[in-house]
């Protein structure tokens, strides 16, 4: 007879082989990590000649947007935890909330947030505020990296400048972008045009295509107020003119002449060429009209090559061409300075920031970059590391040819030679400023009020604001 | 014991009842809410800016004068009195005609109940994003797409500053009225019939039915569901937010989008806070007009 | 036929035709929602806006099974707002029918009080919960989400109960108090029944307004707490917002309200209906 002990195991049997089916069903996904966790090769990031698991048992909260990159990230995350058995949380926030949510999390030192992405316009107010750590210490210590492992020097420079006030650096870019000319090189060859090289020749070439009554509109930039909206182009414009953010005696000036002949052009072209909806557009709206065959140009960012790529949206596959910005009656050509930067919550206790700082080394370094993008499994490809030495890397390019012509030549233009690390002014009190700015950018567009007294307004505002009141 | 004090001692243990009976939800709301407030009336006598560390200091009700003189205030004030009117007064006359049409109809009640059920359902940021990009964009949404259609021609919904005012109201009248709809619809079908049989068979018509004997007995209803949905109103932010953003510029901010922007935006928590306590003060105003014309009903 | 009774065929046939006007034109945009979640994300784009199309449930298996899909978001969402409900009833019930029906020291400035907390406006409230939980240690908890909520649901609640419990005719009750019931027994077995509609409508509406809502979950919540509403915005990411999706997305979050609609409103007929009998109790 069995014993009570075997008894009931026997009768747990199918119960237990039941529960495991459950468990099973229900941590599938967990499981399914794990069995990733067992295949995984961590060769490449055993090489860095620090210990992985110095930060053992803490665990690191990040914040951050739904993008494809990050996306990745999140599942190539398992092979983090084994390397060094940190536990990594992400909490997913709307773009339009996390830099809020960031703040309060940040202002309050409530510490819920080890690491973020970070917008750089934003990285003078944390500097001011002491919010997040200056990176070098971390960069320096041996202990705690391995510099000629990291390599931090390949990260793209426009990038880790636009993370950099008085020469410390407050994060690390893991991905970025610049803004690109993108047009129909299907339409522009049919009429032999080039891409643009100067501003009038950008109006010449949409005018020649521009024919709304086949819905088809010449060009498109942002109208959608907003201080990472319409005030990621803008600026652009602003310097392309030769307009100048700080008047020679270091105080902040929107409406100087040059600015007042950005806004105008700005509100010109946007005005004659472009869809009346675009005046709240934003760049995946212009990203899906222009997929749906409906623009001849536009100007934005590059990584929106996935979104005209996506054969289960896009109907201009094979059709689109990429070049540089044009160049501004000041000679200038000023593309965006775009990533998003992972800083280290200064208000994390001693061990946590170590942690933190592991997690954002091994985000940044050149394996996961590989990883995450051109060693991908998956259909998401990323158009955006943050090294320039993988930008030259055959098997990285050959994943991103799709993108269409030039596109690789125009980003890396873009990125190295045509950015402006102060294309915006980067002061503490940006939010605001970039916030009032967009508001009156709009404002003009739609026609509300003319450009030089919408400039004035928000010269006024603008100074009101760096008054601190 | 004489009969009146009889009549009081009677009342001691209903009142002990009544009193068991509301006090957890009244300390709930003393606790979560009185202290919170507090904080915020704090906060708003204080000039808070994130951007600017140093500069925090007490300023009395130095935020109030300003916001005397913000001219952007104002104008969310203004369009925020418009907008409130103009949809809870549409929710109302919409959603009282559809009660009383679909009382009418007495067995495929349940098909509109449902059916208007489905609007107040769907998330508003969702709302706001549909009407935004899916209907209302200019040459490439639904909406626009039926106006030319009809020979109305393509405007720019949301971009024209009127139009876009006249969008957002509709877009939240469009939301809310189901439940005006559904909560007239419970009240009025609550009243006793018989009023109506002894009117019908003096001769009343439907209208004169209405105006004398289901109107003044609903009333109190009414007042209830304004008051609810004037709230909502007011604190409407994510259909406005995720339609216009307060945009074209500023014309389509209310107070809560306004307060938000000053906030999180501007990074002003100071003013931010004493544009929230204004926005109370307004709400609070409001809601003792309408609450001290209920107690008269 | 009496001209009368055609006059009134007309009639009816008119209203019919005004109420289903009227339901159509209020479907559209949820029309739409189903219309596009069925749709490729090419042909959502497409214009003119296509009605004839090859429907896929592509987008349901994404949101459902992909690797960003919505059902741990799903479940939060259902802890929050079951909680939020649960909670929420149990406290408005009495509370509503004391302010309604008794003798309840201070009704009049409790009353407004109660009124006057469901008028302050979320905006100012963000941050000062968001510090108040933080101290506490509830960010991100269900406990403190949920308790947030109860500052919203409470006075709404309330409100909604205090009219319906005053429609009540009173005698019922008295009846039962002078058969000797206690006034917990009479509130309990003659007051609820009646008031069942009522808590229906409530229900459905507290367990709403606590599943859509957006800027507490999103400030208050973080990798725990992660409701849908948060959660749809996956499907906005920072290159393109993929419609299909969305509207999948956003119809299934749907349903759960929806079945609750469904089930309390046979609550609600019967609630009704109990009212119209009591009406003609007179005959």
């Amino acid at each position: 007879m069995k014993t009570t002990t075997e008894k009931s195991a026997a009768i747990d049997l199918p119960r237990r082989v039941a529960i495991k089916h459950a468990v099973a069903l229900a941590g599938a996904p967990w499981v399914l990590r794990h069995a990733h966790a067992q295949s995984m090769d961590l060769g490449p990031y055993q090489n860095a000649k620090i210990n992985w698991r110095q930060a053992e048992g803490q665990t690191v909260n990040v914040s951050c947007i739904s993008a494809v990159y990050f996306d990745n990230l999140i599942a190539l995350t398992p092979e983090f935890e084994a390397l060094t058995g940190i536990k990594v949380r992400y909490d997913k926030v709307p773009p339009g909330q996390i830099r809020q949510k960031v703040v309060l999390d940040l202002s309050a030192k409530t510490a819920n947030i080890s690491t973020h992405a970070a917008d750089p316009m934003y990285i003078p107010l944390y500097a001011a505020n002491k919010w997040t750590e200056a990176l070098e210490p971390y960069l320096n210590d041996s202990k705690l990296t391995d510099r000629a492992w990291f390599k931090p020097d390949d990260m793209v420079e426009a990038w880790r400048r636009a993370n950099m006030i008085d020469g410390r650096t407050y994060g690390l870019p893991f991905m970025g972008e610049t803004t690109i000319q993108t047009y129909r090189k299907d339409l522009y060859d049919a009429q032999g045009l080039k891409p643009a090289e100067t501003f009038n020749e950008i109006i010449a070439n949409a005018k020649a295509l521009h024919n709304p009554a086949a819905r088809m509109w010449g060009f498109c930039m942002r109208g959608m107020p907003g201080a990472g909206q319409n005030m990621y182009i803008y600026p652009s414009i602003f310097r392309a003119y030769g307009a100048k953010w700080f008047d020679a005696g270091g105080k902040i000036q929107v409406n100087s002449p040059e600015a007042l002949a950005a806004l105008e052009w700005y509100v010109m072209a946007n005005n004659s060429y472009a869809p009346q909806a675009a005046q709240n557009w934003n760049w995946p709206d212009i990203a899906d009209a222009f997929s749906q065959g409906t623009l001849a140009s536009y100007i934005d960012g590059s990584s929106a090559a996935p979104v005209l790529t996506n054969p289960d949206r896009s109907k201009v596959i094979g059709k689109i061409g990429y070049a540089r910005w044009p160049k501004g009656p000041s000679g200038n050509r000023v593309g965006s300075i775009w990533n998003w930067a992972l800083p280290i919550n200064a208000a994390l206790p001693e061990k946590a920031r170590h942690a933190t700082w592991l997690f954002i080394q091994w985000a940044c370094s050149e394996e996961t970059q590989a990883r995450t993008s051109f060693k991908w499994k998956g259909p998401n490809k990323r158009y955006d590391v943050n090294r320039i030495s993988m930008w030259k890397n055959p098997d990285y390019l050959a994943s991103i040819s799709t993108a269409g012509h030039n596109f690789i030549n125009a980003t890396i233009d873009g990125m190295t030679l045509d950015s402006d690390v102060d294309w915006r002014p980067r002061v503490p009190q940006w939010p605001a400023i970039g916030e009032t700015m967009a508001k009156i950018l709009q404002s003009t567009l739609v026609g509300q009020i003319k450009p030089k007294q919408a400039l004035d307004d928000a010269q006024i505002q603008v100074e009101r604001i760096m008054r601190g009141s | 014991m004489k009969p009146a004090e009889r009549l009081a001692f009677a009342e001691r243990p209903e009142r002990r009842f009544a009193l068991a009976m509301a006090a957890p939800g009244v300390l709930v709301l003393i606790v979560t809410t009185t202290l919170p407030l507090l904080y915020l009336i704090w906060q708003s006598m204080h000039n808070i800016n994130l951007a600017m560390p140093g500069m925090d200091r007490f300023m009395g009700l130095e935020n109030y004068e300003r916001m005397w003189g913000d001219e952007r205030f104002w104008a969310a004030f203004g369009f925020t009195l418009i907008y409130t009117g103009s949809t809870v007064a549409m929710q109302l006359v919409i959603g009282l005609a559809m009660a009383l049409l679909i009382l009418r109809i007495p067995r495929a009640q349940w098909v509109f109940r449902i059916a208007a059920i489905l609007p107040i359902v769907l998330a508003p940021v969702v709302v706001g994003l549909f009407w935004r990009s899916l209907m209302l964009t200019p040459d490439f949404g639904i909406v626009d797409f039926a106006s030319r259609s009809l020979g109305l021609g393509s405007h720019n919904w949301l971009g024209d500053p009127v139009l876009a005012r006249v969008s957002v109201i509709v877009i939240h009248t469009w939301q809310w009225t189901p439940f005006v709809f559904l909560y007239m619809l419970a009240a009025i079908a609550a009243l006793p019939s018989d009023l109506f049989e002894a009117a019908r068979i003096d001769r009343a018509n439907a209208w004169r039915r209405f105006r004398y004997i289901t109107l003044p007995l609903i009333r109190p209803a009414i007042i209830v569901v304004v008051i609810l949905r004037m709230t909502v109103a007011l604190s409407a932010f994510a259909a406005i937010y995720a339609a216009t953003g307060g945009g074209p510029g500023t014309v389509t901010e209310i107070i809560n989008l306004y307060a938000y922007r000053v906030s999180f935006a501007e990074l002003s928590l100071g003013y931010g806070a004493a544009v929230a306590v204004v926005l109370l003060a307004l709400t609070m105003l409001v809601a003792a007009l309408l609450f001290r014309v209920r107690r008269e009903a | 036929m009496r001209p009368g009774a055609a006059l009134n065929a007309v009639r009816g046939g008119v209203l019919m035709l005004a109420a289903a006007t009227l339901l159509t034109v209020w479907a559209v945009p949820v029309l739409l929602a189903v219309l596009t979640s069925l749709k490729n994300e090419k042909e959502v784009l497409a214009y003119p806006p296509s009605l004839l199309f090859e429907p896929t449930l592509k987008s349901f298996v994404t949101v459902l099974t992909g690797p960003t899909n919505i059902l741990p978001n799903l479940t939060s969402s259902l802890i929050v707002a079951i909680g939020t409900t649960l909670l929420t009833i149990i406290i408005a019930v009495p509370a509503a029918y004391a302010f309604a029906r008794l003798k309840l020291p201070g009704k009049k400035p409790a009353g407004f009080y109660v009124l006057a907390t469901q008028l302050v406006p979320p905006i100012g409230l963000i941050i000062p919960y968001f510090l108040i939980l933080n101290k506490i240690g509830w960010m991100d908890s269900y406990q403190g989400l949920i308790v947030v909520y109860l500052t919203f649901s409470l006075p709404f609640a309330i409100w909604l109960l205090v009219s319906y419990f005053e429609d009540i005719p009173r005698e019922m009750e008295e009846a039962a108090l002078l058969d000797r019931a206690s006034r917990w027994q009479a509130f309990w077995h003659v007051v609820l029944p009646q008031a069942r509609g009522a808590i229906a409508v409530t229900v459905t509406f507290v367990f709403l307004n606590a599943w859509n809502e957006f800027l507490f979950a999103v400030v208050l919540g973080g990798a725990t707490v992660k409701p849908v509403t948060v959660a749809m915005y996956n499907y906005i990411n920072t290159e393109q917002t993929l419609w299909a999706q969305l509207s999948a997305a956003a119809l299934v979050a749907m349903l759960p309200v929806i079945v609750l609609g469904i089930l309390a409103q046979k609550h609600i007929v019967s609630g009704l209906s109990a009212g119209a009998v009591k009406g003609t109790g007179r005959r």
